[in-house]
């Protein structure tokens, strides 16, 4: 298909849109698109696919030998297509493959967010007792971290971890 | 009934007409959408929906379960004009549900790009209570549904851009006069360096209909909900600063003036108005009205219209089809009998 707007590209980002009372889809090569305003926006209705395709580097040849994720199966090649992960074994199968992605969209590749469970433990029966936003445990993994970046002399890194180490003190100390 | 949050004025009303926060979410035993088959997601809905409407929490029966395949087009249309549901949602596929709580603050979405969008959305300017509701909501839910998460990469969603807290938080705003005073595209390109982002409200592209905006955060990994969210306040009181200076500024002039009350002699006596034109009314007079300019009219009826005039929206409150015509004529009805 090609690009509403210039027509001379390969549309790749699709934008749905309501536009007076009615549902309208847009296609849009990358170019227009970005001129548009879409381009570094992931909403919904932008279809990141190309995007990500870009991202992860163009699949290599499929081979039939390709490696399927075991519970859903897909292919890494299907993922950098579509820009979409098959189920959540898939962030364990293709970790290292995905990380240079996950680590350019957001510039980081560790949670530190709300947890439910503490890692590690698999939430059995006594996964009640377990469940709690519990931000001591993101404190916790944090000075872990901080104290990895300093072995291995990640200073700038460190210093960041240092920031948000404060952050939450302090907001620990301000909730007590 | 009860009032929505679109019908009336919340905190920082003058700029900021409401505020959402949405987590994705996916259960740890299902394939995401993408790979999931119509079988697989219509047992995610029933799981999610028993999950939802089922528990012992105060608000379980206050939801209504809404299938997307038995409702026709204009009411679908009309979810989108009242934010509850993403355009994506409505655009065809299937078993896709909606949980809507009855003053329609908090609305689930079943199998959209994940699983569950949970959203929950306030009047005006408040964060803090909108995540805390949304919070407590996804605890209530892990428990009985458990959500894939990994240690390292927190919530687990379909899309990587999503990864981490799946949270997007947002703040819908009103800039008139920071887009009249052409600051917007400079405070735009400022605003991606410090991981936010902001589009237009209407209307397409980066110059939207009516001043309306809608700022939120970009990423979502490695950065925790609260540092998210003060980032996202800590640069929306900036701009509500920097808006209302430039508001001081401009209506004091007689050009601006000039356009703020024909604006309302329009929506005071026009017979026939389109949705555009009546968006831009809207925001003249709502900029009037917080410079003074404009008497007799509050801000929550300029809110409640804003969204009552969307074409969809319009004609579910009538009752039937339209031709574009016949909405312009009920639309200035409308307006004219609220602006009384």
């Amino acid at each position: 298909m090609l690009c509403q707007s210039c027509k001379k590209n390969q549309a790749t980002t699709h934008i749905k849109n309501i536009v007076n009372g009615e549902l309208t889809e847009k296609h849009l090569c990358s170019e227009c698109a970005a001129k548009q305003g879409y381009s570094n926006v992931f909403e919904n209705m932008f279809d990141i696919g190309s995007f990500m395709s870009g991202f992860m580097g163009e699949p290599s040849f499929a081979l039939a030998t390709e490696k399927h994720c075991p519970n859903c199966g897909i292919t890494f090649s299907q993922i950098t297509k579509s820009g979409r992960v098959g189920c959540s074994k898939c962030y364990d199968i293709f970790y290292d493959r995905l990380l240079p992605s996950i680590k350019r969209i957001h510039g980081n590749t560790f949670h530190t967010g709300k947890r439910l469970r503490k890692p590690q433990l698999e939430s059995g029966e006594n996964s009640k007792s377990e469940v709690k936003t519990s931000s001591k445990s993101e404190l916790e993994l944090l000075s872990d971290e901080l104290q990895k970046a300093i072995k291995s002399q990640e200073f700038e890194k460190a210093a960041q971890l240092r920031d948000k180490i404060n952050a939450l003190k302090a907001e620990q100390g301000g909730n007590q | 009934m009860f009032t929505k949050w679109y019908e009336k004025n919340g905190k920082d009303g003058e700029v900021v007409i409401s505020t959402r926060v949405r987590f994705a979410r996916n259960l740890e035993d299902y394939p995401f959408p993408i790979r999931a088959s119509a079988n697989i997601k219509k047992e995610i809905a029933e799981k999610v929906k028993d999950a939802v409407l089922n528990n012992n929490s105060v608000i379980a029966t206050r939801f209504s379960c809404i299938n997307m395949d038995n409702i026709d087009t204009g009411k679908k249309v009309s979810l989108v004009e009242r934010h509850l549901v993403s355009p994506e949602f409505i655009s065809g596929n299937e078993e896709r549900t909606l949980l809507l709580l009855d003053d329609e603050s908090v609305s689930i979405m079943i199998n959209e790009e994940d699983h569950i969008r949970l959203q929950v959305m306030t009047e005006g300017f408040d964060l803090d209570k909108a995540y805390e509701l949304a919070s407590r909501i996804d605890t209530l839910l892990d428990e009985r549904l458990k959500f894939a998460f990994s240690d390292r990469l927190g919530y687990l969603t379909q899309c990587p851009t999503n990864l981490g807290t799946g949270m997007r938080a947002s703040v819908m705003l009103h800039l008139p006069a920071l887009r009249a005073t052409k600051a917007m595209r400079k405070i735009a390109e400022n605003l991606t360096k410090l991981g936010l982002t902001i589009r237009g409200a209407y209307g397409e592209g980066t110059d939207p209909v009516a001043g309306m905006y809608q700022l939120s955060n970009q990423i979502s990994l490695g950065i925790s909900e609260k540092t998210a969210i003060d980032n996202l306040k800590n640069i929306t009181k900036q701009l509500i600063a920097q808006e209302l200076k430039a508001r001081n500024a401009i209506c004091s002039q007689t050009v601006i003036q000039d356009r703020v009350y024909r604006s309302e002699g329009t929506l005071r006596y026009a017979r026939l108005i389109s949705c555009d034109e009546a968006l831009k009314c809207l925001s003249d007079i709502r900029m009037g009205i917080t410079s003074g300019l404009v008497k007799n009219i509050s801000l929550d009826t300029i809110n409640r219209l804003i969204v009552e005039i969307q074409p969809a929206t319009l004609m579910q409150s009538i009752g039937k089809n339209l031709e574009p015509s016949e909405r312009d004529e009920e639309r200035a009805n409308l307006i004219r009998e609220a602006v009384l």
